[in-house]
């Protein structure tokens, strides 16, 4: 072989990793965030929850990996009751779900769960107060915690959120508005941004 | 100075900039801006002290440099990837695996700059600028989070430092395009004599 054929060869192999690399991480050149690529992964294949306890606002244990029941669908947000961004955002997403579940008569098909990771702080009585400002109706939205606060780590990855300390005493983190399916799966990361996109999908599903 | 403590700097560059990890990767912008570049210098370093020795190791599968500088772009482009940077910060062997890459980088591209020549530099250094100016300019502008373990408020820091590469590079560039014998049709010093200049004692 002369060099250039060699280069042409150490060429193809060159491109051929770089491809199987940069498709890998992109998730076939579909996502170039984390957030992009965890959004094709539960699309592709939905995600056991771990069974761990969550203990609600009222006191109640609840079992993260059972949060399953035929023809139930649930929506999950992460928060903390300090936070002073994204997780309003995600709060007011939540009451905009519930206000639009009951006025579609959807409340026995669709209910919501809030979780803090800040469980240090967010007691059952702090998480009482916040469900009962923001008129969260016990039937339909569920607000919680971890029970023990050493399953923090492990609540977290299973939801792929990684939360940082900000630079003013809060925490920063990758929010979404997740989709626990029937099955108890973690199904979709709909943008925590945009409710109403996740309840138009889950109609659009219903009807299918 | 003596030939044999120099040849210490390469691994003590490195050794450095892997103890510092922690501190590097601490935000965005010492991520992609410092440490990444950082690597990449190391590398070509390394390369520097082997010498001419690596470049004919290279040269049967390397014609002009162009495979070496072709995995450089895309080693680049790959950790350029906010997707990627939360891998390294968040799994140690992807965390190595850049290392490693990015290092491979700067060696082959050293060993392999001088082979590729002119028009052939020109050409990875504009795709280079080109790369670092548009990923700039992604970062300095997206309204959400991209990383995962970096927050949203040091993207444009990150977005500035890679457009400043850019501008670094780029002037490097015409600083030693502008001493090239051919673009200064100086007669004196043809290719024979840059060769005996810069070949190793």
């Amino acid at each position: 072989m002369s060099t250039v054929q060699r280069s042409a060869v150490a060429l193809l192999v060159i491109l051929a990793l770089a491809t199987v690399a940069i498709g890998y991480v992109t998730r076939g050149f579909g996502a170039i965030t984390t957030d992009g690529a965890r959004r094709i992964d539960l699309m592709k294949s939905p995600k056991s929850l771990p069974d761990l306890p969550l203990v609600n606002s009222t006191g109640r244990f609840i079992r993260l990996s059972a949060l399953g029941a035929p023809g139930k669908l649930t929506l999950v947000t992460l928060f903390y009751a300090h936070c002073e961004t994204i997780c309003r955002v995600g709060t007011s997403g939540q009451s905009y779900l519930q206000n639009e579940i009951r006025s579609r008569g959807l409340a026995g098909q669709i209910r919501l769960l809030t979780i803090s990771f800040d469980p240090r702080r967010d007691t059952a009585g702090t998480l009482a107060e916040y469900a009962h400002r923001n008129r969260a109706d016990p039937e339909l939205w569920t607000v919680a915690t971890v029970a023990r606060p050493a399953d923090l780590q492990v609540m977290l990855a299973a939801f792929g959120v990684v939360v940082l300390p900000d630079e003013w005493g809060g925490y920063s983190h990758n929010a979404a508005l997740f989709l626990v399916d029937s099955r108890g799966k973690l199904a979709y990361a709909y943008d925590v941004n945009r409710p109403d996109d996740a309840l138009a999908d889950l109609l659009e599903k219903r009807q299918n | 100075m003596n030939q044999r403590h120099v040849d210490f700097l390469p691994g003590a560059a490195l050794a450095v900039v892997v103890m510092l990890r922690p501190l590097l990767e601490a935000t965005m912008a010492r991520h992609m801006a410092l440490e990444i570049p950082l690597l990449f210098l190391t590398g070509w370093l390394v390369s520097s002290r082997i010498g001419q020795r690596l470049t004919k190791q290279i040269a049967p599968w390397n014609a002009y440099g162009v495979p070496a500088l072709v995995y450089a772009s895309l080693a680049g482009l790959l950790w350029m990837m906010p997707v990627a940077l939360d891998l390294a910060v968040l799994n140690p062997a992807i965390g190595l695996l850049k290392l490693f890459t990015i290092v491979l980088a700067g060696v082959v591209v050293g060993a392999s700059w001088r082979e590729a020549g002119l028009v052939i530099q020109s050409f990875f250094v504009f795709n280079a600028v080109s790369m670092l100016v548009a990923g700039g300019l992604l970062y300095g502008q997206a309204p959400d989070q991209l990383c995962s373990v970096y927050l949203v408020g040091q993207q444009a820091i990150a977005g500035d430092g890679l457009i400043a590469w850019a501008l670094v590079i780029l002037a490097f560039w015409f600083y030693a395009v502008s001493r090239d014998p051919m673009i200064r049709g100086d007669e004196s010093s043809s290719p024979a004599n840059i060769e005996t200049q810069t070949a190793p004692p």
